[in-house]
């Protein structure tokens, strides 16, 4: 589904992206995400497609506030027959029908203030879906959550979506939620900077923010010394890089590499065969559930994560010295924020 | 007593008569008022919202006295409809419906104000025009609020006193409400007798005041503030 959309208010923005199957739009708070789905479900002002020109409650969308919205006047049951037209017996057998279908018939008669969080997103999830959406808007389906039930409703959410065949966009600034979709669209001050797999935007974002965003810990400033062959200048000297297209020699960039994704050398390695080498220091070894974050002493500060089972078989300890290597394929030159 | 009370029946009944009235024409202005103030911002607002509240700080012999040069013989009603409003009920029902508009409209815009937009919204989006958002959504939630003012504007049009006395006098049948009424005897020194009327009004005021306080915790416990 293709998006296309001029909003006024409350900011105005023009936006347009793809949306396949499980769509997130990844951004910071204020970066526009909530009024952009507002838009698409007709309650903020806009124009464009899909949906333009069609008051709220004509559009085919299941949208799901923050707060997801019940109302707290209703059992689950009434809330999910709420959208649902026809005789009543048949509507609240439908209703019932969704309750099962995410698991929480159980829960038909409680109230909304009765029900935990994430009880309260399935309810909220099924009466969204009761009137047959074309597409589903969720806002920041994970930020009423804890992190126990984050993990888990992030999952849940991911499989039951793409269990129904209805696309869904949803808006969110937690890279975890990203990871898991089949596509993402990162909107920074109010505009769509990259659309991509998560691969692709976790791999390679496009600006500093969307590096920054998605987790990556090590940015550097540099300069382009030569494209051919492609030679950068950064505060650990002269290092080969990958230039990309629009790079020029004196060209101002972000040297960017993920935690993951620096190597630690094994000191029994030759050092002539290892690309673009650092000598450091451990700062500060840090245990992080099933994997080990050090934080090294260098010319700037490097952040590196390993495995478990790679840092217990090498000998590391704080105030030791390592040597590290930024391997070029994983490389990122992002342009400097003008 | 009973006999106190027979007496004072006509100027009770007057009195229930027009804080009834007053009562139906506020419900009709004051909810589309009340979501104004409460969920919309336009131009003056501010001013507005304080003319419409002067009447709770304003002397009532001070806005009684406007209030009777506006429906007086020589006022500006007289001279566009042809009809004075002073010293007969309609008047006292106009001047019920301003100086009883600030208790019911304040109640109001709270019981609105309380209402979270999200929820009339997502009501929106789930394909309910707005009828259905207001029988199904708006109302349920903000009825207790709703009710609760309407009983405070009810309760404060029944005892007003200056007011009613600058505008409508205290004709009998006409503008003898039970709080003029109830002066009169004083004056006349018939204690015996005003004891009795305003044992009664006490009373009565006592028991709305009572089903104002359940309504508002009932309206509480509903919107979950």
């Amino acid at each position: 589904m293709e998006v296309r959309y001029r909003i006024l208010r409350p900011v105005a923005m023009e936006v347009a992206f793809s949306i396949r199957g499980l769509t997130v739009l990844l951004g910071e708070s204020g970066a526009g995400k909530t009024t952009v789905l507002r838009a698409l479900a007709g309650l903020s002002p806009g124009e464009g497609a899909p949906f333009g020109n069609l008051r709220p409650e004509a559009r085919p969308v299941g949208y799901l506030p923050q707060q997801h919205a019940l109302f707290p006047h209703m059992t689950a049951l009434a809330n999910v027959a709420f959208p649902i037209s026809g005789p009543k017996t048949e509507r609240l057998s439908r209703a019932r029908a969704l309750l099962e279908r995410l698991g929480v018939a159980n829960l038909a008669d409680r109230y909304p203030a009765q029900l935990s969080g994430g009880q309260r997103q399935r309810v909220a999830l099924a009466r969204a879906l009761a009137r047959g959406p074309e597409l589903l808007l969720l806002d920041e389906p994970t930020s009423a959550l804890d992190a126990v039930s984050k993990a888990q409703v992030v999952d849940e959410l991911a499989g039951f979506v793409r269990g129904l065949s209805v696309p869904a966009l949803v808006a969110s600034h937690d890279p975890d939620l990203a990871r898991i979709a089949d596509w993402v669209v990162v909107l920074e001050g109010r505009r769509v900077v990259q659309e991509g797999t998560p691969l692709a935007v976790f791999s390679e974002p496009a600006t500093l923010a969307t590096a920054r965003l998605v987790g990556f810990k090590n940015l550097y400033p540099a300069r382009v010394l030569s494209t051919e062959p492609c030679l950068i200048e950064t505060p650990f000297g002269c290092m080969r890089a990958g230039c990309g297209a629009g790079l020029s020699p004196g060209s101002r960039v972000v040297l960017a590499v993920r935690s993951e994704e620096v190597i630690l050398v094994r000191e029994d390695r030759s050092r002539d065969r290892i690309e673009n080498p650092v000598p450091a220091r451990i700062r500060r070894l840090l245990p992080e559930g099933i994997a080990v974050r050090l934080l090294l002493e260098a010319a700037a500060p490097i952040e590196v994560v390993l495995p478990r089972h790679v840092a217990d078989r090498l000998p590391l300890a704080e105030g030791r010295a390592v040597t590290v290597a930024f391997k070029r394929r994983y490389m990122h030159l992002l342009p400097v924020p003008g | 007593m009973i006999a106190a009370l027979i007496e004072a029946a006509p100027t009770f009944w007057l009195s229930l008569k027009l804080a009834t009235l007053v009562s139906l024409i506020l419900l009709a202005i004051g909810l589309p008022l009340g979501w104004l103030s409460a969920k919309r911002r336009f131009c003056c607002q501010a001013l507005l919202e304080g003319v419409l509240f002067l009447p709770l700080v304003l002397p009532p012999t001070v806005l009684g006295f406007y209030l009777l040069l506006l429906l007086g013989p020589e006022g500006p009603i007289k001279r566009l409809f042809g009809r004075t409003l002073a010293f007969h009920f309609e008047g006292l029902v106009v001047a019920g419906v301003i100086f009883s508009l600030p208790f019911a409209l304040a109640a109001f815009r709270e019981a609105f104000a309380a209402l979270p937009d999200d929820l009339v919204e997502t009501a929106r989006t789930l394909g309910a025009g707005p009828v259905k958002v207001w029988r199904a959504v708006v109302l349920p939630l903000v009825w207790p609020g709703v009710l609760s003012g309407l009983l405070l504007a009810f309760a404060h049009t029944l005892g007003e006193f200056g007011v009613v006395l600058m505008v409508g006098g205290a004709i009998p049948g006409e503008t003898r409400v039970v709080s003029i009424y109830l002066y009169d005897l004083v004056e006349a020194l018939d204690f015996g007798r005003a004891h009795v009327v305003a044992g009664a009004l006490l009373l009565f005021s006592l028991g709305l005041l009572l089903l104002v306080r359940r309504l508002e915790a009932r309206w509480k416990s509903a919107t979950g503030s």
